[in-house]
């Protein structure tokens, strides 16, 4: 489980690679030369892998809020930024979202789930960047999200002579 | 509910949403319910104001406040449980009343072509109350939601 501004939110473990502090991720990070959506601005580099990173409050619309930590995920090159993990839980039931949700949720939930008698939204992982916004993403930004890992490189080595 | 409706008229049940008191065709409503936790995570399904739990199920609340009163619902415990049809499918959905509701029977006099989502007026002792469209009321109150002001002229 983990949260962003006030509210909770569920992840399947399985589809986590890695949970970072921010303040561990430093020189691994790389600004987007044209950030074509407001929630990804960087990119971020883990064991020879590069994933954009998406803004938790700005990819559910919430007010700003601090994030402390980021979910890097398996299957989808995301990571996420959001305030706090809260705890681990063993999520019994996933219910589909009532089909009176018609918007954005139906592409960020898998679903609901009930957990100490709260009902808590499950984030789907390829939600939290659809396939149209990584196909604008690597239009804008060519050839960026493999060759991130040298990026870094040369970026540090900026850095430094700077 | 209070009961005393013959079969013989069509019955409604009068609910007040906001401030405003309305009614819905019986048929449509499936129960008055008490729930003491709304929980709420974001969406951006307009009117819709997060969830419900019942026996297991989850009840998404439809908040008709903003189309029927130009407000959303004061905070309450009581959720009337209407079953819409989406997607020609049966969906219950859970909306936030004030106060009980009554069931009543009567003849409806159906609104005019531009009623807009009132599908007509009951007399209750003199008292006009309007019959709501529940689809209408939803697809209109969703489509002016930057611009919700009461939509309903007081009859009574």
């Amino acid at each position: 489980m983990f949260s962003i501004s006030d509210y909770c939110f569920v992840i399947s473990a399985s589809s986590v690679q890695e949970i970072r502090s921010t303040d561990s991720l430093g020189g691994n990070v790389v600004d987007l030369d044209r950030p074509v959506l407001q929630k990804v601005r960087h990119i971020v580099e883990r064991d020879s892998r590069s994933y954009y990173v998406v803004s938790g409050y700005e990819h559910f619309h919430l007010p700003l809020s601090r994030p402390t930590s980021v979910l890097i995920l398996r299957a989808v090159p995301v990571a996420v930024l959001v305030d706090r993990i809260e705890e681990m839980a063993e999520m019994r039931v996933l219910l589909g979202l009532p089909r009176s949700f018609c918007g954005e949720e139906r592409v960020w939930y898998r679903g609901l789930t009930v957990l100490g008698r709260k009902v808590v939204p499950v984030a789907d992982p390829r939600g939290f960047l659809t396939a149209e916004e990584l196909r604008r993403l690597e239009e804008e930004n060519p050839g960026l999200l493999q060759t991130a890992g040298h990026a870094v490189g040369a970026s540090r080595h900026e850095r430094e002579r700077v | 509910m209070n009961a005393g409706t013959s079969n013989l008229v069509p019955a409604f049940v009068v609910l007040q949403v906001g401030t405003r008191r309305i009614a819905l065709p019986r048929e449509g409503v499936a129960e008055l319910i008490a729930s003491p936790l709304l929980f709420t995570f974001p969406h951006t399904t307009p009117l819709i104001a997060g969830v419900v739990l019942r026996r297991g199920r989850i009840l998404p609340v439809l908040d008709l406040g903003p189309g029927v009163s130009g407000a959303p619902s004061p905070s309450t415990r009581f959720f009337l449980v209407v079953e819409r049809q989406i997607s020609n499918a049966p969906e219950k959905c859970a909306i936030p009343v004030q106060g009980a509701c009554e069931l009543v029977s009567g003849i409806m006099l159906p609104a005019g072509d531009d009623g807009g989502f009132v599908a007509g007026h009951l007399d209750l002792n003199g008292e006009q109350i309007q019959v709501l469209d529940l689809e209408k009321a939803i697809a209109i109150s969703a489509a002016n939601k930057d611009n919700w002001v009461p939509e309903l002229e007081e009859l009574s």
